[in-house]
């Protein structure tokens, strides 16, 4: 049971007051103990590397001359955020893409668990497995196949398209999904819908926890499907949802699988994809500018931590914790 | 000892325990890479370092292969050979052979280099692949006059193309692979079409008896009438329908911006004064290409470039629907033209406002400034640069020798054994050298790949859409390669 005392919050979370009894004292030694190997394990392998790579971004380092490594104090930082149009021109890449994307995502996978959560749906076990059998499949190979899937001269899709609904999208004048920058966010949305599982699992998981009598109250008071969907269920499972809004953030943050497999990672179509995570990985692994790329990931770290603080602070006003105390 | 005690003794004792299990080192062993390894393996295979051995102990010398060719797997026991051939002609230095997919040769190198692991010698390696690591190759002049290395075999001029300003003579000549135009016989002859000509500067002699000066407007007519589609109209005809092409007529294929720009005039991004700069000739070859690509429809375009009727073993040439194209000799190669069902031929690069020019390809070996035993290194390079040696190895690379005496017995023997059925003329090849780009196309630009990264961005841009404002496309790229270039002061 919590022991929650006083009102203050961090970020909506109660704040617990220091311990004054041995027997708390005595818990809290073995919780440290318990999180002490995690701790060396943190500090050596994210906490260190961390440090360093602060240290990186304030040198001149590159990968095939190491003994010419040079202290340039803020260079790095002065020509991400000054010299080099492409750090901005990515993350507002990235942030296009997640525009699309991100909804997209969560709408459809709040969709298919609410269909995998029906009583008028048959098969459910079988189907949530179909569903949740894409994420067991390595990324970088269900990549490929899609590349293969939506390749605009052999890949099914277009053949479907043309040969059953007469559409002209296999050829020169087809549907490029791959090389138009007009498509390509929607096609990649489109292949992270294959691997919509994960959070379907999570939110369906959520789903199950709704009670049954705030449902049942509802019809007894008249509401219909939406007006329980709106009002009971998605408010409900609105700390799921706002999970899978910060696990979706940070993960766009570092979106770089898709791009780099398809395109080798040099932003083709035209630069579309050329996402932040992508420049850093071209300036860090392709051009060997290590200190430069170090600073890219500081500024990845940074924007991804000040996204995350702006949605926890709009937590309060549409995430609803029911046993909070607030 | 209380209780208290054993409880602190036994935790201290499981973080230890579990600090040491988390830091422990990989107990990798040495392996060397033999025929027939798995690169992958052998991108990781060699940790020992080349320190001097211990009296009696022969030097361990690393031969890393990616970069260029080698990483093939025919070449593998071929190359193993060669360096067993070294190890048992003397015992003072063990040659160990590291060969590495080239896909992932550029990481695993840079990492071994700043790892402190460098290997001591790589190559084959071009251009690109030598700018690709600038400040990590050894001045081999001081190798080289204290040895009293015999340069009278080689071209002055290729002695130079390895002399970098500020860096020294980074490579000693080995192979060459000078460019020409590849023509399809077959093409020519359904299409009622004189060839083009063989020899440098000669006219085109059209099917009619006419004579025309063999420049990039003849090219591109010739190129315009093998230009089918599925109808049977060429590109000059009315009913041309070009988003039906069956066949193409001329193409610059596998090469990137400056290898097009080139075709037109030697040049480079680079300006004297260090800024950056298209050259004149460039932007005219961009300008024809990407009339070619979108409005002469002679060039296979961005979404012609996956069509199934253009994938050949080697490309779209050897596909046998590209009527010709300007490629290196690396690409006469049984591994792109032995399965040819057409017969093809060599001609001469046309001339642009009068001047001629044929990029040249150059691969050679280079050691790195990480090397621990320099000196042992040099004389594993000389042993692979020998008139004895060097003719092995470019029978397995496929690259004509640097060393002028070994020129034509190889070219001789290298056509008569890779296409006896063709009547090759390699009078083209040994003329082209005579019209190597100068500055070389691939030669040196500030922060090398992420140039080439950005014009590649500018090129694919071209090659996928129509309508573009070109010059507002070249001097976007201007200034983007600007940008480059002062970020790399």
């Amino acid at each position: 049971m919590t022991t929650a005392i006083g009102r203050k919050t961090i970020l909506g979370f109660p704040r617990q007051r220091k311990p004054n009894s041995s027997l708390l004292r005595y818990r809290q030694k073995w919780g440290w103990i318990f999180i002490t190997p995690w701790l060396i394990g943190f500090s050596l392998f994210y906490f260190l590397p961390m440090v360093a790579s602060f240290g990186f971004s304030l040198v001149s380092f590159n990968l095939a001359t190491p003994d010419q490594i040079e202290f340039v104090g803020a260079d790095n930082w002065r020509r991400a955020f000054v010299d080099d149009p492409e750090v901005l021109a990515s993350f507002i890449k990235t942030f296009r893409f997640s525009a699309i994307t991100l909804p997209a995502g969560m709408i459809f996978a709040i969709f298919v668990a609410l269909l995998m959560n029906s009583k008028h749906v048959h098969g459910k076990i079988f189907m949530r497995t179909l569903f949740y059998a894409p994420v067991m499949i390595p990324g970088v190979a269900a990549t490929l196949i899609w590349s293969g899937v939506l390749n605009e001269q052999t890949g099914w899709v277009n053949m479907l398209l043309q040969n059953i609904f007469g559409i002209q999208a296999v050829g020169v004048e087809g549907i490029r999904w791959l090389q138009n920058p007009q498509l390509i966010y929607y096609t990649y949305t489109l292949m992270g819908f294959w691997g919509v599982g994960n959070a379907m699992i999570i939110i369906l998981a959520g789903l199950q926890g709704v009670p049954t009598e705030l449902y049942e109250a509802a019809e007894i008071d008249g509401a219909n499907y939406w007006q329980r969907l709106f009002k009971i269920t998605l408010p409900m499972i609105s700390p799921v949802i706002f999970y899978n809004l910060i696990i979706g953030v940070i993960g766009l943050m570092q979106y770089f699988l898709v791009p780099y497999v398809l395109n080798g990672g040099d932003g083709s179509p035209q630069g579309a994809t050329r996402f932040i995570a992508v420049w850093f990985y071209k300036q860090s692994f392709a051009f060997f500018n290590m200190g430069y790329g170090a600073t890219i990931a500081w500024m990845i770290f940074l924007v991804g931590i000040a996204l995350t603080i702006a949605l926890f602070g709009s937590a309060r006003y549409w995430v609803y914790y029911s046993g909070s105390e607030d | 000892m209380n209780k208290s005690r054993y409880f602190w003794l036994i935790s201290l004792l499981v973080i230890v325990a579990l600090a040491l299990v988390a830091c422990g080192g990989e107990t990798t062993e040495t392996t060397e890479t033999t025929t027939g390894t798995d690169t992958t393996a052998a991108t990781v295979a060699p940790a020992a370092p080349t320190t001097a051995p211990a009296t009696g102990a022969p030097v361990r010398i690393r031969w890393f292969v990616g970069l260029g060719a080698g990483s093939d797997e025919p070449t593998f026991a071929p190359q193993q050979a060669v360096v067993d051939q070294f190890n048992a002609s003397q015992n003072e230095i063990e040659l160990v052979l590291e060969i590495v997919a080239n896909d992932t040769a550029y990481d695993a190198l840079a990492t071994q280099i700043a790892g402190g692991n460098a290997p001591d010698i790589v190559g084959p390696v071009g251009i690109r692949g030598r700018d690709s690591f600038k400040g990590a190759w050894l001045d081999l002049q001081p190798f080289m006059d204290a040895n009293n290395y015999d340069l009278s075999d080689f071209d002055p001029a290729m002695v130079d193309f390895y002399n970098v300003q500020e860096e020294g003579q980074l490579g000693i000549p080995f192979a060459i692979f000078p460019s020409f135009v590849l023509y399809n016989k077959d093409l020519f002859d359904e299409a009622g079409l004189a060839y083009p000509p063989h020899e440098f500067g000669a006219p085109y002699i059209d099917a009619d008896g006419n004579s025309r000066d063999w420049n990039m407007d003849t090219l591109r007519e010739l190129a315009m009438q093998l230009t089918v589609d599925r109808n049977g109209n060429d590109a000059f005809d009315a009913d041309f329908d070009p988003t039906n092409i069956v066949q193409f007529g001329f193409m610059n294929q596998w090469t990137d911006p400056r290898g097009v720009g080139t075709f037109f005039g030697s040049g480079s991004l680079v300006a004297d004064d260090g800024s950056a700069q298209i050259p004149t000739a460039w932007e005219a070859a961009w300008r024809w290409t990407y009339d070619g690509w979108w409005t002469d429809w002679f060039i296979p375009n961005g979404p012609y470039g996956g069509a199934e009727f253009l994938q050949g073993p080697g490309g779209p040439f050897s596909s046998g629907n590209l009527g010709m194209m300007h490629n290196h000799l690396w690409y006469v190669a049984p591994w792109a033209l032995g399965d040819a069902n057409f017969s093809w031929d060599l001609a001469a690069t046309p001339n642009y406002n009068g001047e001629i020019t044929s990029k040249m390809h150059a691969d050679t070996f280079g050691i790195l400034r990480g090397s621990r035993n320099s000196e042992a290194a040099f004389k594993v390079l000389t042993y692979l640069l020998s008139p004895e040696v060097a003719p092995q190895l470019l029978d397995i690379y496929g690259g004509m020798p640097a060393r002028i005496s070994l020129q034509e017995p190889w070219l001789n023997n290298y056509f008569e054994t890779n296409f006896p059925a063709q009547n090759i003329d390699k009078q083209v090849v040994i003329d082209a050298m005579a019209y190597a780009d100068n500055p070389n196309h691939e030669s040196y630009m500030p922060s090398f790949l992420e140039t080439t990264d950005r014009y590649n961005e500018f090129w694919n841009r071209l090659a996928n859409e129509p309508g573009l404002n070109f010059d507002a496309e070249v001097a976007t790229l201007k200034n983007a390669l600007q940008a480059i270039f002062t970020a790399a002061r």
